[in-house]
């Protein structure tokens, strides 16, 4: 088992090296950080722009491959992601966008997972009942709400909660209120910058999770297997949690590979809506900012996250599948 | 050995004869009624084919169009000159309405029956050939599901793009990148379905009876995942509509002057109390073609899975739904 995850591992390293250098040389080729330049006020002359850039490392005379081999030198040999054109460091920046985007998103991700896959189970149990209906009608809803537009109306409904309470109890952007102190007050101001994103983050996210898990569970209730369980004695629920349960969650544990990902990107709007300045909305302030070194840290990021999930995924099939052999 | 030869011909006429009997009802038949019974399916149906129509020809019911200024009516709520009322600039809302809903609809439909198309051969192909070539396929399947889909539509279409920009509309390019990275999530799981289906005993009996490949996946493969392709089509077509709203709602996307419900809800964000009407209309307009489509998704499950039991018109006259395959 622990060969074929470090296999597996080994694999998923190539896939990031090509992934990041094909995403480098194509943000190389493409971004061009010196119009930018041009906007300043007084406006540097090309010389200058040039010069400044060389200090920084992302010399635009240079052509993209010997670009390409000093920025990969740079990594391998000092761990030196290199800088942005207005002179941050990546790295530093990049460690605090993580752990930004990681607050927002864990707690999140692991309520979506279990209120998900809990009420997919709890519905197709319950087929066509009237939980049952009301449960799914409500994963479609959300399921045709794109996640910008919903995150948006949520933030609405905390704004209209706020001024018919009359004090601000929600906070609807934003990470912490500067300058609060001590315990209970630092506390208290967190779970009010907390709750309207992880609310809104996991009220749309769980949809996925009771659809496809409903389903697939669906797809074996009546399967012969279970019947015989039934025949022997069982009652439904117990043929149904013992039997046909473990083979549903296959696909649903595939998809947590993929959901990953999504959340990095679905992220992104969440950041953007709820002004946490984390990688998502990083990524794409760099590509406006046509700031080559931060947009490939990202994409090495985004494609490091999937490595896990998919890792993570595999080991799950694996666990729940018998019938998956590990070579 | 003549003895069985001889057989032959008579099984031959008893399949014919039972094939031709009244009783058996063709299998596209049979899914077209158990689809036309559902009355939730038929309205999404009904409501989706509308709202295409209507972005089709409902620019001929209005004087206006996209790009007319009326300068006497400049952000006016609805009112009997301008049906849905018109925007900041005082364009007429109706008119934007018509060309963002055509827009959005193309895009899914284009992205949707693609991205499935691809899915479905690229995921029986490494299915059915495994080894070496399936290694490889995935490989580059899953590269390209690490590419994260926003960074590459953020650079097409804003700065990085522009020679490419000025031979194609933004919506073509959208739509371009969109497919090259909605089918592989498809792909993976059409795969594994696929593969384990590999393993069933009536696929080794075909293979070992010496059926070619191509008549294996179209005959024993593409028959039980289509419910999956027919689900997938619908569930892509809704998500490349939501996935173009979504990046047009935070300006990367679609660019003006191109419209589209996405372009036309996000610059209606910030104006939510001002101009409700601008928000309301285009967000309203999605919900119904998003909402179309997903009725008529749960439909078509029903329709084409032979288990379903939520399809019980037919069952009370007392006829089973069960058809035996001659």
């Amino acid at each position: 088992m622990l060969k074929y995850l470090l296999k597996r591992s080994g694999i998923y390293a190539v896939m990031i090296f090509l992934t990041t250098s094909a995403g480098y040389l194509l943000a190389v080729s493409t971004l061009q950080p010196a119009l930018l330049e041009q906007e300043r006020i007084p406006r540097p002359t090309p010389e200058q722009v040039t010069s400044s850039f060389r200090l920084l490392g992302l010399d635009p005379t240079k052509s993209p491959w010997e670009r390409y081999v000093d920025w990969l030198l740079a990594i391998v040999t000092r761990w030196d992601w290199g800088r942005s054109p207005n002179g941050a460091y990546i790295n530093s920046e990049f460690g605090d966008r993580v752990w930004i985007s990681t607050r927002l998103f864990l707690a999140s991700i692991i309520l979506t997972l279990i209120i998900g896959v809990a009420l997919g189970v709890y519905s197709a149990a319950r087929q066509y009942s009237l939980q049952d209906r009301a449960i799914t009608s409500y994963s479609y809803l959300v399921y045709i709400v794109p996640a910008p537009i919903a995150y948006f109306l949520v933030q609405l409904g905390a704004i209209n909660i706020n001024e018919t309470v009359g004090e601000r109890i929600f906070f609807v952007t934003g990470i912490s209120t500067p300058g609060i102190e001590g315990g209970w007050a630092q506390f208290v101001d967190l779970l009010a910058h907390y709750a309207v994103p992880t609310f809104a983050i996991t009220v749309v996210g769980w949809g996925t999770y009771q659809i496809a898990q409903r389903q697939y569970l669906l797809d074996n209730v009546n399967a012969d297997f279970v019947r015989t369980a039934r025949a022997k004695g069982l009652t439904r629920n117990q043929a149904i949690a013992r039997h046909a349960l473990r083979v549903s969650f296959i696909p649903v544990a595939q998809s947590i590979a993929f959901t990953i990902p999504a959340i990095f990107a679905g992220g992104f709007f969440a950041e953007k809506i709820f002004a946490w300045h984390g990688v998502g909305s990083w990524s794409i302030d760099a590509i406006a900012l046509q700031d080559v070194n931060a947009a490939t840290a990202t994409l090495a990021y985004g494609s490091m996250i999937f490595a896990l999930g998919a890792i993570l995924a595999d080991f799950a099939t694996t666990l729940v599948d018998p019938r998956v052999r590990v070579q | 050995m003549t003895n069985l030869n001889a057989i032959d011909p008579a099984a031959i006429a008893e399949e014919a004869r039972i094939e031709h009997d009244d009783a058996v009802i063709p299998k596209s038949t049979i899914i077209l009624r158990r689809f036309m019974r559902n009355k939730t399916a038929v309205t999404g149906l009904a409501v989706f084919v509308l709202l295409t129509a209507f972005s089709f020809v409902g620019g001929f019911f209005t004087p206006w169009d996209k790009e007319t200024i009326d300068p006497f009516n400049i952000g006016n709520p609805p009112s009997a000159d301008h049906w849905l009322g018109t925007s900041q600039a005082g364009i007429d809302l109706y008119a934007l309405v018509v060309e963002g809903t055509r827009i959005s609809i193309l895009i899914g439909l284009v992205v949707g029956l693609v991205s499935v198309l691809v899915a479905a051969v690229y995921g029986c192909a490494m299915a059915y050939f495994g080894g070496k070539v399936d290694k490889v396929m995935l490989f580059i399947l899953e590269a390209l599901i690490m590419m994260p889909a926003l960074l590459v539509v953020a650079v097409a279409t804003s700065g990085g793009g522009s020679s490419l920009k000025q031979d194609l509309p933004s919506w073509l390019l959208l739509t371009v990148v969109l497919l090259v990275f909605s089918w592989m999530g498809t792909a993976r799981l059409i795969r594994s379905l696929a593969m384990s289906l590999m393993q069933r005993d009536f696929v080794k009996a075909a293979r070992f009876m010496g059926v070619p490949a191509r008549r294996i996946v179209w005959r024993h493969l593409v028959p039980n995942i289509g419910s999956l392709l027919v689900l997938d089509i619908t569930r892509g077509v809704t998500g490349a509509i939501l996935a173009e709203v979504a990046f047009s709602f935070i300006g990367i996307g679609i660019k003006v002057p191109d419209v589209s419900l996405g372009v036309l809800i996000g610059q209606a964000t910030s104006q939510v109390s001002t101009f409700p009407w601008m928000f309301w209309v285009p967000l309203l307009v999605m919900f119904l073609l998003t909402g179309s489509l997903a009725m008529m998704n749960d439909g078509l499950r029903d329709a084409f899975d032979p288990s379903s039991s939520s399809v019980g018109a037919a069952r009370s006259i007392g006829t089973s739904k069960k058809k035996k395959n001659p």
